[in-house]
């Protein structure tokens, strides 16, 4: 049966997925508004879909979770219970519970158990104990239809295996579960179908099923057994009565799992409970002594740094390489699918509609063609071009999503920031709507969020500094998309305490970056910040404040050939600002000629061009030569002798140079003339070649023949590893 | 009865033409004097010789690449590739191009000739030259009336690291 489904699968996750952020936004929401019904009804719709749709797949694990927070949804929608901050912490950390669960469904790494028991018991406690004290525990009200009685009470474990002729009689097995639900709450429900035949000896009519319900009721034991009156004669029934509920979730997953559910969740189930775990079981420690004791233990490196075993700088950067390793096995787990608004396909379709009378309109034109006809012929190309051109932004369209999708996760992540700080924070959202190339969103979730991190966490002040300094209690940090001429730019902007220049100059002078004689303006000293290791907090929280992070954004964003800029004014807070190609697809670049060859070099990484004079040019021992550029001499290298060209000029003076950065890394690049600046599409070399050092990708240039695009760190390092073959 | 007409009839005709269901078809090519063949199903094209653009620090006998309608595909020339001279191209100069592990290469020979069918029995093991002559990329020889074609085993001459998986080896 699983096969069957398994290509529905990535539908159900993509799905569920959606329904979890809905369900997240929606609680955020509600920590607002409290009596939003509107909003409880969406969230308890996703908790509903998530819960369906996983049973019908086969995940139990996620089914029953869910089935639990909407137990506690249900009563809030009701109206039995209030929404309270308390409840929504509960229920936004299940919700992190439950995309981890739905993510160990997929193949993921299971979450502790421990943290599920743990919240599936605060779910619990906050539906039950809470629950309103008008409630009657007992009595002819009880027996109402679909409200969930407050549990707490008593816990029964009940086995039923139901007589095989159930069915022959009309007896409808989910009346019993209906009735036993009216008891009380149904914690868990399990179905057992190791009693079912092989196919070919299945009787239709035969019940072969058998149940195990864990119920929590006020009821006693009696009342529970009327409910199979009519069926306790014959078949089995044990009715036992436990005290300990903790535990529940463990033990029903060591029952013998019913065939239908997951593989993967079985072997979750059959783990190993943690030792601390057992010795709660067996009494041997209290649940606190445990938490206790746990807190105790130190994270590896702590205490490897403790012992000297390591220094901080070598525990942080394998942090970040483990982080790094992280996040990139998340990418490969990702599916490559897109969701498009139909809209936009609907006018695709019209669009292709278009270019399809345009070019029958032109081969009839040419079947018949005279002279005299050029003006309509003219016309007609034109107009093909205009489509053309057209499609060809339309299709790059579909590739653009508003960059809220991004966006939407940092709500969440600066309430927890702000709880765990105890700093007020506002976060103000704007330019959601800006749109941005799928794989761009994609790759600056992380760089967003540190920056977010770090504005939480070291650009603003506590909320007595905040007041000392005349600034409202309530700190702000805000997110803003928009577009700026061909690419977006997205401001990361708070209004803390900004930047200290001294005391960053302090530390760069510490750590070697810079010495003391050189005199730096601030727009030198900003980019210190994203040096590897770099923190200025005095204490490491585990916010941030490693120095890992600020040197990961900017690498991951010049990985995508964007920017990092810092606006900052001390006391008034501080703006980070991204700049961002719209699309990966296409870059902007400008076209340089060596001899008869053409290279295109991108522009963000081009600084300005020079023609030299000969006395701006010197040597170092005689080969290395350097070149004076308003006073700071920058390495020179010819592109010819990296690349095996024949230029044009070999004489400085008389060619261009390019000044190039990567990296922070400033370099000037002979070559023979700028042609131009134009857009280009980047085509792969890999396809059908392999990577070629200093190449970046190919591209087709106005006449059809392919320009190469120039990799400048590969060009760097060609230069740097040999003096290369004189062509 | 009109079935088994048609069937011989479209033998002898096949015949005629020199078509043969068994047995492989080659497309051939000139370098110089010599004739080459390749497996006609690895051929995807052939195309009048239009300018390449040279890769940088690349083996010479690797041209450069072309644009192919949209896609950029690499361009060897086999003259070099075989370390014999170069000359000067001509209008039979053509760009013969090949599927070779999913990768699209060109081929630039001196002229396409023929498509020939070749019996399995007239094709001939390598001979052996030893470290003189490196025949290593050769599947075997054929014979076609008169003419002797060296069949070129696609896979080993256009596999070496010059052109593939050279990525993996500057990774590692």
């Amino acid at each position: 049966m699983s096969t069957d489904l398994s290509h529905f699968q990535d539908a159900f996750f993509e799905e569920s997925a959606d329904h979890l952020a809905t369900m997240e936004g929606g609680l955020l929401n509600l920590e607002q508004h409290p009596d939003d019904l509107d909003l409880l009804n969406r969230i308890f719709r996703a908790a509903h879909s998530i819960k369906g749709n996983s049973g019908m797949f086969g995940f139990t694990a996620v089914g029953q979770f869910t089935h639990k927070m909407e137990t506690l949804l249900d009563r809030l929608r009701n109206g039995q219970l209030s929404v309270t901050p308390a409840i929504a912490d509960v229920l936004l950390r299940s919700t992190d519970c439950l995309s981890s669960l739905l993510e160990a469904a997929r193949g993921g790494a299971a979450p502790d158990p421990e943290t599920i028991a743990k919240l599936e018991e605060e779910l619990a406690s906050a539906s039950g104990a809470q629950a309103s004290p008008a409630e009657p525990g007992q009595g002819p009200a009880s027996v109402q239809s679909g409200v969930n009685q407050a549990g707490g009470g008593r816990h029964f474990r009940i086995r039923w295996t139901p007589p095989s002729w159930l069915f022959q009689r009309g007896l409808d097995p989910i009346q019993m579960i209906k009735e036993l639900e009216d008891l009380g709450t149904l914690v868990s429900r399990t179905l057992d179908l190791s009693g079912l035949p092989a196919f070919d000896v299945l009787d239709s009519e035969c019940c072969y099923l058998s149940w195990i319900f864990d119920l929590e009721t006020t009821k006693d034991k009696s009342v529970v057994e009327s409910v199979f009156d009519f069926v306790k004669d014959e078949g089995t029934l044990t009715i036992s009565e436990s005290t300990v509920s903790s535990c529940e979730f463990q033990v029903s997953s060591s029952i013998p799992k019913c065939e239908t559910s997951n593989s993967k969740q079985e072997t979750s189930g059959d783990e190993p409970k943690p030792l601390g775990e057992i010795l709660v079981e067996t009494g041997v420690v209290s649940r606190e002594t445990l938490d206790h004791a746990l807190s105790q233990q130190k994270r590896v490196g702590e205490i490897l740094i403790e012992q000297h075993a390591a220094t901080p700088q070598q525990i942080s950067q394998a942090l970040q390489k483990q982080q790094e390793s992280a996040i990139h096995a998340k990418k490969g787990a990702d599916t490559a699918s897109i969701r498009v608004d139909t809209a936009k396909i609907d006018k695709l379709i019209n669009l292709v509609g278009e270019l399809v009378i345009t070019q029958s309109m032109l081969s009839d034109l040419s079947v018949r063609f005279e002279m005299s006809q050029l003006a309509v012929l003219l016309e007609r190309v034109a107009q093909l071009e205009r489509n053309t051109r057209e499609i060809q932004e339309r299709v790059m369209g579909i590739r653009m999503l508003p960059i809220g999708s991004a966006f939407s996760r940092f709500p969440r992540l600066v309430r927890d920031l702000s709880g765990k700080s105890g700093k007020k924070i506002q976060l103000v959202l704007s330019g959601e709507e800006t749109e941005l190339d799928k794989t761009v969103i994609e790759s600056i979730g992380d760089p967003l969020t540190h920056l977010v991190r770090n504005s939480a966490d070291h650009g603003l002040e506590p909320p007595d500094e905040r007041l000392a300094n005349d600034k409202p209690e309530l700190g702000t940090i805000r997110l803003n998309a928009f577009h700026e001429g061909g690419s977006i730019c997205i401001t990361v902007e708070d209004d803390g305490r900004g930047l200290n220049r001294d005391k960053i100059l302090a530390k760069a002078i510490k750590s070697g970056l810079v010495s003391e004689q050189e005199k730096l303006t601030d727009d030198q000293i900003w980019p210190l910040i994203f040096k590897p290791g770099f923190s200025t907090a005095e204490k490491v929280t585990d916010v941030s404040g490693r120095g890992v992070g600020m040197d990961v954004v900017k690498r991951n964003i010049e990985a995508l050939g964007g920017t990092v800029s810092i606006k900052t004014a001390l006391g008034t807070g501080t703006i980070f600002t991204l700049k961002l190609p719209l699309t990966l697809a296409i870059i902007e670049g400008m076209t340089v000629r060596v001899g008869s060859d053409t290279y295109i070099v991108p522009l963000l990484s081009i600084l300005e061009s020079i023609q030299p004079k000969a006395e701006a040019i010197k040597t170092l021992v005689g080969k290395g030569e350097l070149i004076n550029v308003r006073g700071t001499y920058l390495p020179m290298m010819r592109m010819y002798e990296a690349f095996s060209l024949q230029p044009e000029y070999t004489e400085p003076t008389k060619a261009i140079l390019l000044i190039l950065e990567t990296e922070g890394e400033r370099v000037a690049v002979m070559v023979d003339e700028i042609l131009g600046q134009q857009q280009v599409v980047i085509k792969s070399m890999e396809q059908n070649f392999r990577k070629v050092d200093g190449v970046a990708g190919a591209t087709i240039l106005g006449d059809g023949t392919v320009g190469f695009i120039l990799d400048v760190r590969g060009l760097l390092e060609i230069a740097r590893r040999e003096i290369p073959v004189a062509a | 009865m009109a079935a088994a007409t048609l069937e011989t009839a479209t033998k002898e005709l096949n015949q005629q033409i020199g078509l043969t269901t068994d047995g492989s078809q080659f497309l051939t090519f000139q370098l110089g004097e010599e004739l080459y063949g390749v497996d006609i199903l690895r051929v995807q094209e052939i195309k009048g010789y239009t300018a390449v653009t040279k890769i940088p620090n690349t083996p010479s006998h690797i041209k450069g690449v072309l644009n192919l309608r949209g896609t950029i595909v690499p361009i060897v020339e086999l003259r070099t590739k075989f370390g014999m001279p170069t000359i000067e191209y001509t209008m039979f100069t053509v760009i013969v191009v090949v599927v070779v592990k999913e990768k699209i290469m060109g081929l630039v020979v001196d002229a396409v000739s023929d498509v020939l069918n070749i019996d399995k029995k007239d094709i001939q093991p390598p001979p052996q030259f030893g470290a003189k002559v490196d025949v290593s990329f050769l599947n075997g020889i054929g014979k076609s009336g008169e003419k002797l074609i060296a069949l070129l085993d696609m896979d080993k001459l256009l596999s070496d690291g010059d052109l593939q998986d050279a990525a993996a080896a500057v990774a590692a």
